[in-house]
């Protein structure tokens, strides 16, 4: 067992913390957007330490590239589907026009 | 069993019934929110579980998984605006 294999397990072993306790931690939240708020780590922290821990294993090969272009779609499209989701909130709560932004 | 997929089974076992669970109940957008956090969780279970099984080839599920859902996701915000 090297290094490098306890390092990868480590990250992919922290990521996955990481997105579990979010999850449980929006169990919690009572608003849309306090919850939106926990999700933020998984797409932010989460993948993205999954994703080494996963690319470390694997080394520099084709299948790290796919790993890290898709861990790099959730960090990407995270944000986007999160300030989506907010301003549907605001919408339904009447603190944004309906027409805004468009 | 591997360490890979102990954290496949913790994904799946802990935060996807989480998620199920808030994708099921309240307001419409709280619903929204269950079924983002959904998707972030059951791709990151799928790429540990290529990982787990040693199998690269199913890589490219997660990576159309993360494209379908964030389309998906958008299309429900679409759909869930109040109509003015």
């Amino acid at each position: 067992m090297s290094a490098l294999h306890v390092a990868a397990v480590a990250c992919f072993g922290v990521g996955v913390g990481v997105v579990v306790l979010t999850a449980l931690a929006s169990l919690r939240a009572r608003r849309a957007a306090d919850r939106l708020h926990y999700l933020t780590p998984a797409t932010a922290l989460g993948a993205p330490l999954v994703g080494l821990g996963l690319v470390l294993e694997n080394g520099w090969s084709l299948t790290s590239a796919q790993i890290a272009v898709t861990c790099g779609l959730i960090m990407i499209t995270g944000p986007v589907l999160t300030s989506a989701a907010l301003r549907l909130a605001a919408q339904r709560e009447g603190t944004v026009p309906q027409e805004s932004p468009e | 069993m591997n360490a890979w997929l102990v954290g496949v089974l913790a994904l799946v076992g802990i935060g996807l019934p989480v998620a199920t669970w808030i994708a099921s109940r309240g307001d419409p957008v709280e619903r929204l929110v269950g079924l983002e956090l959904a998707g972030v969780v059951a791709t990151l279970a799928l790429l540990g579980f290529a990982q787990a099984v040693a199998q690269p080839s199913y890589l490219i599920v997660p990576t159309i998984a993360v494209v379908l859902s964030f389309a998906g996701t958008l299309v429900f915000a679409r759909l869930l605006a109040p109509r003015s």
